[in-house]
């Protein structure tokens, strides 16, 4: 059987289930974790709860919102700004932090007039923002506070308001992952259908599931702007509170991040007829197919394959310098939820890296059903790992390099084993063609640092050669680097600049290009698809 | 079913696992109309059969399923060697091997909860 037992963990027998490793011939009906399950009582968890996954992680990206927590400050402490999901409108939801503040004295005699009273303060206090989310938290649910009862009144008495209550309290679900499921569905009731946005293109999508970390969003929604489509949501990075209101109107929705967000996609689906396609944006072959199926579904091959031509074209040589020095080096792909899939086997296609282990503290089996088809045939999956685990499996497996969060990563560093977070990103965006280039100049800047020659000397006791200096990166990377007469002279490390989000923003785009393709025309396209011709 | 044919449809199954998303959703009867869909529709597209493209939902089906047959077409040089009457046992062979791997044999235990 290929399930792992961590030698940290065999007196946990909850734990047998929940890690394997990727056998010869093995495939997902021998070889799956467990996920999505009570953590065990006794390993010491690093999962989020359901309120964090509901705001710090779906909610709080909506950048022109009062986000108002309903319960203790710590809860909200621990949900502001660590995550680096920016916004167009200066960062308003990521400067500022709301919450009741609730105490003992409320648990004991109620809290609805002092979240009332909050309410109206911050309106008050922000007077051009009129968008509202409150966020139930474990304290305001146990006493049993009708949130609801009072946003509804609050709304009656200035209608100019609109109000969103999210019912996901921490113990609502195994991990944050309970509460990414509370708030689509809150939000697909309560919200979906009660606002008219305008539509002005033919070719209307959402795009879901992307939270805009360090301006991800932001790419994506330039790439199809580009194409002529009319992005009327995104959830919920960037997004607007109205123009989520109007998910309702779109035609096509696209989905990036299943795990957090399918729910909505599928309700959209049940509810108006609106499909759900999903795609991959990191990586460029799988991201120049995803533009392609999002264009094909609308008779846009021409304008996305532009812009395949003129990205792929500008980045293609930076990825190819980094992915001869990355080659054959070992990554632990440690994130939260969908990278585990979207890299799993791009990054081994593109980078040339190895990577021996997937983990997910809060995925689900569907999660790592993708995650364990697509990497390869050694690499180790965990579900839920506690710290000891990781450290046993970075002992076990000596990668060069983790890709997770700051949490994780903090203990790899001690382990003296470079990472880079992927949750906030060192150096993002990393999506889209540009992107994924700085993804592999951060892995390779990481990995090469000289600061791995200088952290493991003890100078207490280990002499300091004083006569010569250290290696730099270069000195390191290329030494079996061969340069000659084959080697493509465009072949460089990354020049793109610093910041690459903020240009777009203001950016104009020429309206919809072309009409709609008749059922004979899109039949068409699909063959000369097929043929290579387009 | 001769050694060569498994050994194709397995291929196919590899081409399928490590590059497209759309066998994964997380539900039985969700996954049992995706694989429907859109393998039906790339071996319709591979034996050059029309495709419907009446609904919202077929079209969607539709972009995977060009991607798919272009996939394979360009990664197998074999499937030029097959008649359509091979190719439709070939695409039925796989769709089989696909519904067992992600609904009948799948050891995901969300599968069957009633709700998204």
């Amino acid at each position: 059987m290929p399930y792992h037992t961590f030698k940290c963990s065999e007196c946990i027998p909850e734990r047998a289930m929940h890690a394997v490793i990727k056998g010869p011939g093995e495939d997902l009906t021998s070889c799956l974790p467990l996920g999505y399950l009570n953590t065990i009582p006794g390993t010491i968890s690093e999962r989020g709860c359901a309120f964090c996954g509901a705001k710090h992680v779906i909610g709080a990206p909506m950048k022109d919102v009062i986000h108002l927590c309903h319960g203790p400050v710590g809860c909200t402490y621990d949900t502001w700004h660590t995550k680096r999901y920016i916004s167009d409108n200066d960062n308003f939801q990521l400067k500022y932090a709301w919450a009741t503040d609730m105490k003992e004295k409320h648990v004991v005699f109620g809290a609805e007039k002092l979240l009332k009273q909050n309410i109206i303060d911050c309106f008050k206090a922000f007077p051009n923002i009129k968008r509202m989310s409150i966020y139930q938290t474990c304290a305001s649910a146990l006493i049993g506070d009708d949130i609801n009862a009072i946003a509804k009144k609050v709304m009656d008495e200035m209608p100019d308001v609109d109000i969103f209550v999210c019912n996901a309290p921490g113990f609502g679900g195994p991990s944050q992952s309970g509460g990414h499921h509370k708030i689509n569905i809150a939000w697909v009731d309560q919200k979906v259908g009660t606002f008219e946005p305008e539509i002005t293109s033919k070719y209307v999508i959402n795009y879901v599931g992307d939270y805009n970390i360090q301006g991800d969003v932001e790419i994506m929604v330039d790439y199809f702007r580009r194409m002529g489509i009319q992005v009327l949501s995104t959830f919920t990075g960037n997004g607007s509170y109205d123009d989520l209101r109007g998910m309702h109107l779109a035609h096509l929705n696209v989905l990036e991040c299943a795990r957090s967000s399918e729910y909505i996609c599928n309700e959209l689906r049940k509810r108006y007829g609106i499909p759900r396609l999903d795609i991959d944006g990191f990586g460029f072959e799988p991201l120049s197919a995803s533009l392609m199926k999002v264009a094909m579904f609308f008779g846009l091959e021409k304008e996305a394959q532009s812009i395949i031509n003129e990205e792929t074209a500008r980045w293609k040589p930076e990825l190819d310098w980094y992915a001869k020095r990355l080659k054959g080096k070992r990554i632990c792909l440690w994130p939260g939820g969908s990278k585990l899939w979207h890299w799993a086997h791009v990054i081994e296609e593109e980078m040339g890296v190895k990577v021996v282990s997937v983990y997910s503290k809060f995925g689900h089996q569907g999660d790592f059903e993708k995650g364990v088809a697509r990497c390869s045939e050694g690499a180790l999956a965990i579900d839920d790992p506690n710290e000891l685990e990781g450290l046993e499996a970075m002992e076990m497996l000596k990668p060069d390099i983790i890709l997770t969060g700051v949490r994780p990563g903090e203990v790899s560093k001690k382990m003296r084993i470079p990472y880079l977070n992927i949750h906030a990103y060192h150096n993002g965006p990393y999506k889209g063609f540009e992107g994924w280039v700085r993804l592999a100049r951060d892995l390779y800047n990481a990995i090469y640092s000289p600061i791995h020659q200088l952290s493991g000397v003890d100078i207490s006791k280990d002499e300091m050669p004083t006569d010569k200096g250290f290696l730099t990166r270069r000195m390191i990377s290329d030494v079996n680097i061969i340069e000659d007469e084959t080697t493509p002279s465009s072949e460089r490390p990354y020049t793109g600049e610093c910041d690459i989000v903020s240009k777009l923003r203001g950016k104009t785009y020429p309206g919809s290009p072309i009409q709609l393709g008749s059922q004979q025309q899109l039949q068409l396209d699909s063959q000369q698809q097929l043929d290579g011709t387009v | 079913m001769d050694d060569i044919m498994k050994d194709r449809i397995e291929q196919l199954v590899d081409y399928i696992m490590k590059w497209c998303l759309w066998q994964f959703h997380s539900r039985a009867w969700d996954r049992e109309k995706q694989n429907e869909g859109i393998l039906t529709k790339t071996m319709q597209l591979l034996c050059e059969e029309p495709v419907d493209l009446e609904t919202p939902a077929d079209r969607c089906y539709w972009v995977d399923a060009v991607f798919l047959a272009k996939g394979f077409k360009n990664t197998y040089p074999w499937l030029a060697t097959m008649d359509k009457k091979e190719i439709k046992l070939l695409m039925q062979g796989l769709k089989d091997r696909i519904d067992y791997l992600t609904i009948k044999g799948s050891l995901n235990k969300e599968l069957t909860n009633p709700l998204y």
